[in-house]
């Protein structure tokens, strides 16, 4: 991409985490690439849903990424990560409780505080939820957004993932996002397991739902590191 | 009913132990039942440490084998519990651990290949820093030359080893599938790893050449540091060795006595 700077990506998206270095290779690529395209900063280490107290620290080198590359985005994912002192580095899923939406809130609000700035929510795929749960996914998503002003990262391919894992029409979920919210989306490709869909981000659009969100949103180009 | 940190303790506990009787609340997607899920999960977190650690310790992985290195990841996650999101510092105490790990006793230098691939990870994500001008110097008073204290750069490590680690870690590397020997009492290494441009190099260092980068780096004076070389070495030639590394940029900067912003690094 050094080389090419391909004209039809219009933005870029990177891990933040992987900027959280001083220096080196990543960032003089990073600032490299800069020049030429928008930033969107998407991580995976925060754990906004987790029971532990905010990683503080991880704010910190967060701010300090955010600072030196002025992103348009910052998002991470709803979900917890970390609890009792260790952090498990995947994206477990939350139950859908009234207790959990209060914890989530008060985790994004908290960011947003220390960001000084509105972060994205995505939506995660998932391979098992929970039996006391009393929201829809989609009302808790959307629930989010209201309370904080959050914004949203849709990922139509952990809706249509989720949506066959737990027997839910992904059009509902479609349908409750709150469209002023929706600020980014994901697309790209699962894999299907046998017994559920793994998500893998790692195959290209499947037909069937890529005609389902082309209804309902605009796809701009972009390109994803 | 359990709480939300309550359950979510639980659930971490589980992922953690591949026995563990999954918490009731799991409902599986797709019929799966809820040991199965936390299995999904599970596979994931400990194939994002095993990663992590493959990624930085390719040396290790090579000399060890997939099997070996797996066992050897896997019970380190569960000994050494990831403090953040980020895993760029998990492997922090990949060394230490094999120090102890029993199955890794008889393998004596392998902490220290690890140490030389942590030194060599760490310098690749280090600080940048601009090059000394070492005509600065003609602005020092001479009366206060010998007692400066010089910065290297922040990528800078000095590792020690009595085994011949920089050879062990270049045929892992570079030539894996190759019948080169490396014969374990052909003496000790003393290197300096330092980021220099893009690339992370390795150095070997005669002794006195490391004895006075140690004593630099420990925040030694010019004195301390012609001291200590030259009672390695008496023909130690201070200036071609300051000349060279500030060329090199291993060393980037000095300081002014009395100034309390030094701080030197050492493995």
């Amino acid at each position: 991409m050094i080389e090419s700077r391909p004209a039809d990506a219009g933005w870029l998206e990177v891990h933040s985490e992987n900027y959280f270095g001083a220096g080196g290779q990543p960032h003089a690529f990073l600032e490299a690439l800069r020049a030429d395209y928008p930033l969107s900063l998407h991580g995976v280490g925060l754990g906004l849903g987790s029971p532990d107290a905010l990683d503080v620290e991880h704010l910190r080198r967060l701010q300090h990424v955010i600072e030196r590359y002025q992103p348009g985005l910052v998002s991470e994912h709803l979900c917890w990560s970390a609890a009792a002192g260790r952090h498990l580095n995947d994206l477990l899923p939350l139950p859908y409780t009234e207790e959990a939406l209060d914890h989530v809130c008060d985790r994004i609000q908290r960011t947003q505080e220390f960001l000084r700035r509105q972060i994205l929510i995505e939506n995660i795929s998932s391979y098992l939820r929970f039996r006391h749960a009393t929201i829809p996914e989609w009302a808790f998503v959307a629930e989010i957004a209201r309370r904080t002003g959050c914004g949203i990262l849709l990922d139509v391919n952990n809706i249509y993932v989720s949506a066959v894992n737990h027997g839910f029409d992904p059009r509902a979920y479609l349908a409750a996002m709150p469209s002023h919210a929706v600020q980014e989306i994901h697309l790209a490709g699962y894999d299907d397991g046998g017994e559920c869909l793994i998500d893998t981000h790692g195959t290209a659009v499947s037909n069937r739902y890529g005609r389902c969100i082309a209804k309902r949103c605009p796809v701009s180009a972009r390109a994803r590191h | 009913m359990q709480s939300l940190p309550e359950l979510q303790r639980a659930l971490a506990a589980a992922l953690m132990a591949p026995d563990a009787t999954p918490p009731d609340s799991i409902i599986g997607a797709g019929g799966m039942d809820a040991g199965a899920a936390l299995a999904v999960y599970r596979n994931n977190v400990f194939a994002n440490y095993r990663k992590a650690l493959r990624d930085d310790f390719p040396a290790i992985l090579a000399l060890v084998g997939q099997g070996f290195f797996q066992s050897a990841c896997d019970a380190y996650a569960r000994e050494h519990a990831s403090q953040s999101g980020d895993l760029n510092g998990f492997g922090a105490a990949f060394m230490e651990f094999l120090e102890i790990w029993p199955p890794a006793r008889s393998l004596a230098y392998l902490p220290d290949v690890a140490r030389l691939e942590w030194a060599i990870h760490l310098a690749f994500n280090a600080a940048e820093a601009a090059p000394l001008q070492l005509e600065s110097l003609a602005a020092v008073p001479p009366g206060l030359v010998p007692q400066l204290r010089w910065h290297l750069h922040p990528s800078a490590v000095l590792i020690e080893s009595r085994y011949p680690v920089y050879a062990i870690w270049r045929i892992s590397t570079l030539a894996p599938e190759g019948n080169e020997q490396v014969d374990l009492d052909a003496g000790s290494d003393r290197l300096l790893v330092v980021r220099r441009g893009a690339s992370v190099e390795i150095e070997p260092l005669a002794l006195a050449e490391w004895t006075a980068l140690t004593a630099l780096a420990a925040g030694g004076t010019l004195a301390d540091v012609h001291a200590d070389a030259s009672a390695i070495d008496s023909a130690f030639a201070l200036g071609s060795f300051l000349q060279r590394h500030v060329a090199a940029q291993s060393i980037v900067a000095f300081q002014v006595p009395h100034d309390p912003n030094y701080a030197g690094r050492l493995i």
